[in-house]
């Protein structure tokens, strides 16, 4: 039974390597955001995996679930309007053409 | 036991596959589906791991996200079909090296950590639905309150954020101001 938490624990590491790859290679803003989306997906797999093989009795690592699907949601509303108001005001949402966006 | 093991794995194995696809091709839309793909394997994952609530949960929720990125897709890029072959990516050797030390650590820790003894058996699901359901609206109310405040503000700060901005000049007549 071991086994099953520690497949589950690996491919949610192996997730949030490729999120973290994803991040930080992409110069496309909606790119950037697939890759958040596996970093939380990893993280994800982890909770239910702990949730189901160690603390099943506790229903608060489902909240946790609960809560970083939130963070999901979240994630993809604010960043679609960011998308957008940066697509109006310049024509794309290439990251290498947001230089002007540092302080 | 083994059965459960197998599932895990081909569906673990399934999201990791489409996980790589998502930033392998070079077709923007495909990239999306790939990633649809896998967040739906991660939902199978949680079918498969006795999380029947989560699982569903999950697959619903990213199907609409994901075809909702799809859409965006098509509007903001240059060459949604990939057929130019545009190379979009930057500092790969950096992201590599960051992706891989993230994953291997975390790769590690899985491994290395004594994580104590597991438990064989699940609550069966309609126990699990109505025990969720106790919690989120007993202990964990709080929290659930703050999460549906929380997206009620990122969907208006988000439809603030793409409404063009207006600036009433002239007597009333509407200037795009960009």
């Amino acid at each position: 039974m071991t086994a099953v938490l520690i497949v589950a624990l690996v491919t949610g590491a192996i997730l949030f390597g490729i999120g973290v790859y994803g991040a930080l290679s992409q110069t496309n803003l909606v790119m950037i955001m697939m890759g958040v989306e596996l970093i939380l997906a990893g993280a994800l797999v982890n909770l239910v995996a702990f949730w189901r093989f160690l603390h099943p009795e506790s229903y608060s690592g489902q909240m946790f679930v609960l809560v970083v699907m939130t963070v999901m949601a979240v994630e993809m509303a604010v960043g679609f309007g960011v998308a957008i108001a940066r697509f109006r005001a310049k024509g794309s949402v290439e990251m290498e053409e947001a230089g002007d966006l540092k302080g | 036991m083994y059965a459960q093991a197998f599932f895990v794995a081909i569906f673990g194995l399934a999201a990791i596959g489409f996980g790589v696809w998502v930033f392998r091709t070079s077709s923007m839309v495909r990239s999306a589906l790939a990633l649809l793909f896998s967040q739906t394997a991660v939902g199978c994952m949680f079918l498969a791991m006795q999380t029947e609530f989560l699982g569903v949960l999950q697959i619903m929720m990213m199907a609409t996200e994901m075809s909702i990125m799809a859409i965006f897709m098509v509007m903001f890029m240059m060459d949604p079909g990939g057929l130019g072959g545009m190379d979009m990516t930057h500092q790969k050797r950096f992201s590599i090296g960051a992706g891989v030390i993230a994953g291997g650590v975390a790769i590690a820790v899985a491994l290395l950590a004594d994580w104590g003894p597991v438990t064989p058996q699940a609550p069966d699901a309609a126990m699990q639905t109505r025990e969720l359901g106790m919690e989120l609206l007993g202990r964990s109310m709080l929290i659930f309150e703050t999460a549906g405040i929380t997206i009620l503000t990122a969907m208006i700060a988000a439809t603030a954020v793409a409404i063009p901005v207006q600036t009433l000049a002239n007597g009333g007549d509407k200037e795009d101001s960009e």
